[in-house]
């Protein structure tokens, strides 16, 4: 698929389930790493159902290298500086002048768990679920059609952008605008690529509206989409106990936390 | 110039094999037509000729520049390739300007180029509607003035990709005559097309490709007579070959007057 999706088919178990479904496990891995307590929850949630679903998925390798790259360089960030500089803690580790404070790495250590059950339970999702699924499979439940067309021309309309920059700048190539080689040239040659872009691409969202209105788009009623997401019953039941065990979560949390 | 293609094959990043292994040598000054079923690597091997696409494996230089050492617009001054969509091609705001650009790139002055499009704007008939905008125009007169944006250009090598498509016959005997008079000035003509006729008409040699191969290169006489390769590559023979075949008569004429003497012969 294109640049601004990481869907990757690797038709797995994960692939085929009813993109509801996965819907509801994401949730429940974010509300449970999110309400349960404790600094340790979130690594909890992330080491016992989001990476064993990443590797159910097939999807391991991807998932690590993208969630490595955004939550290390956080997490060392946050442990330096919280630690650092809580103020009044309790120091654990002299660095000459400086020292770790055992508070503020508990702090790090808890920001950290968060953002990766976080990050973590989007990135498996859009590792896993094709967008258009996910929203037709929301359209069909009542979401508003409207609001599911939006989510994806935008999603849509960003690699149709790059896909006709790249046929442009072969055509003036193709007839001798140097843009290989050196940044000036190449800012150069978007210049006068950025009218025929903007308007090439109105007059494209133009025609598919048109097409889709030409072929009954905004039409009331039932529709039957070409795209046929499987479901089962026991999906559905699957779906519930994933919603049960969203508030038992938070239940426990309250309760814990006292 | 010539064009010299060995051992090319090319996959796109999606992973689909378009060329497996083609060689072609076209010398300077060959009219050349390239006919073949749809998806069969046409469009990919001329998109070659001027560094659009990179081979995969194996070579093509064209006037001995191999095209992975120099840049596309460097290949541009030596290889013009009118596009198959127009709409892939066509960028700028009025006639005038599409057809100043590639002349401007070369770096001529202002009234060469000023010059060049306007000669080549006669050439294709759009000479009134240099100031129009290339959206407003018909998708015919659109490929049109694509052919005029690389005419201006005079590079030794056009390559045209499906240039009558969606032409009338007026259209056609425009482009007919356009392509007969790069011959005349001795350029190296290559067309790619599914109007068997016109490449019998225009064009002394014929490459047949299917399935990212050729299937036949050689004389269009003898390539039009090889009905097996034909289809295989889904090509229909010219109506004057059908209609000589259904005659009885022996070879394939590309010309009325070659269909003309051949009937005389086996009447006598
Ligand atoms: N940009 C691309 N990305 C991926 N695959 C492509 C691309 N362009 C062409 N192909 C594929 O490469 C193969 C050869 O295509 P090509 O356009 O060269 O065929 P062609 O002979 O010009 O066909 P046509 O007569 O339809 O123009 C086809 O299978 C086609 O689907
Ligand atoms: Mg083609």
């Amino acid at each position: 698929m294109s640049a601004f999706s990481l869907y990757v088919d690797r038709n797995s178990g994960l692939n085929r389930l009813n993109p509801l479904t996965m819907l509801a496990l994401i949730g429940f891995c974010l509300v449970a790493g999110l309400a349960l307590p404790g600094a340790w929850a979130p690594y909890a949630v992330f080491l016992l159902a989001i990476l064993p679903l990443a590797a159910g998925g097939r999807v391991l390798r991807p998932f690590l290298s993208a969630a490595l790259k955004i939550v290390l360089p956080f997490a060392v960030s946050v442990t330096l500086i919280q630690g650092l500089f809580w103020t009044g803690g309790t120091p654990i580790v002299h660095l000459g002048p400086l020292s770790l404070k055992r508070e503020g790495l508990i702090f790090a250590a808890q920001s950290t768990g968060r953002i990766l059950a976080v990050l973590g339970s989007f990135l498996l999702l859009a590792l896993t679920t094709r967008t258009d699924a996910l929203m037709i499979a929301l359209a069909q439940h009542g979401a508003p059609k409207s609001l599911t067309y939006i989510v994806l021309a935008t999603l849509q309309i960003a690699p149709r952008f790059q896909a006709k920059a790249n046929t442009i700048l072969d055509a003036q190539r193709a007839r001798g605008l140097e843009v290989e080689g050196g940044i000036g040239r190449r800012v150069r040659a978007l210049i006068p690529l950025t009218i025929p872009l903007v308007l090439g691409s109105i007059v494209d969202i133009e025609e598919r509206a048109i097409a889709l209105e030409a072929r009954a788009f905004s039409r009331s009623g039932p529709k039957t989409s070409l795209l046929v997401l499987r479901d089962s019953h026991m999906q559905r039941i699957g779906r519930w106990v994933l919603v049960g065990g969203m508030i038992a979560a938070v239940i426990l949390g309250i309760v814990l936390r006292r | 110039m010539n064009i010299i293609v060995s051992a090319l094959s090319f996959t796109y990043p999606s992973g689909v094999e378009a060329l497996h292994g083609v060689n072609l040598a076209i010398a300077a000054g060959e009219a050349v037509a390239i006919l073949g079923e749809n998806g069969a690597g046409k469009t990919t091997l001329v998109k070659h000729f001027n560094g659009l696409l990179r081979p995969t494996r194996g070579t093509v230089a064209v006037g001995g520049w191999d095209t992975r050492e120099h840049s596309v617009a460097q290949m541009a001054a030596r290889a013009g390739y009118v596009f198959q969509n127009p709409d892939d091609q066509l960028f700028e705001r009025t006639v005038q300007a599409e057809v100043m650009f590639g002349p401007h790139n070369l770096g001529r002055t202002a009234a060469e180029a000023g010059a060049a499009a306007a000669d080549a704007l006669a050439q294709v008939g759009l000479a009134a509607q240099s100031g129009a905008n290339p959206y407003d125009l018909h998708l015919s007169e659109r490929k049109l003035l694509a052919l005029a944006a690389v005419l201006a250009m005079h590079t030794p090598v056009v390559v045209l990709d499906e240039p009558t498509t969606g032409q009338d016959a007026r259209g056609v005997a425009r482009i007919s005559g356009i392509v007969e008079a790069l011959k005349a000035e001795g350029r190296t003509v290559i067309a790619i097309s599914h109007d068997v006729d016109f490449c019998a008409e225009h064009f002394d040699r014929v490459v047949l490709m299917a399935g990212g191969l050729i299937l036949a290169d050689g004389p269009a006489a003898d390539v039009f007579a090889r009905a097996d390769d034909l289809r295989r590559a889904d090509v229909e023979p010219p109506q004057l070959v059908r209609l000589a075949s259904a005659l009885g008569l022996l070879g394939a004429p590309l010309r009325t007057e070659q269909f003309v003497d051949l009937l005389a012969q086996a009447r006598l």
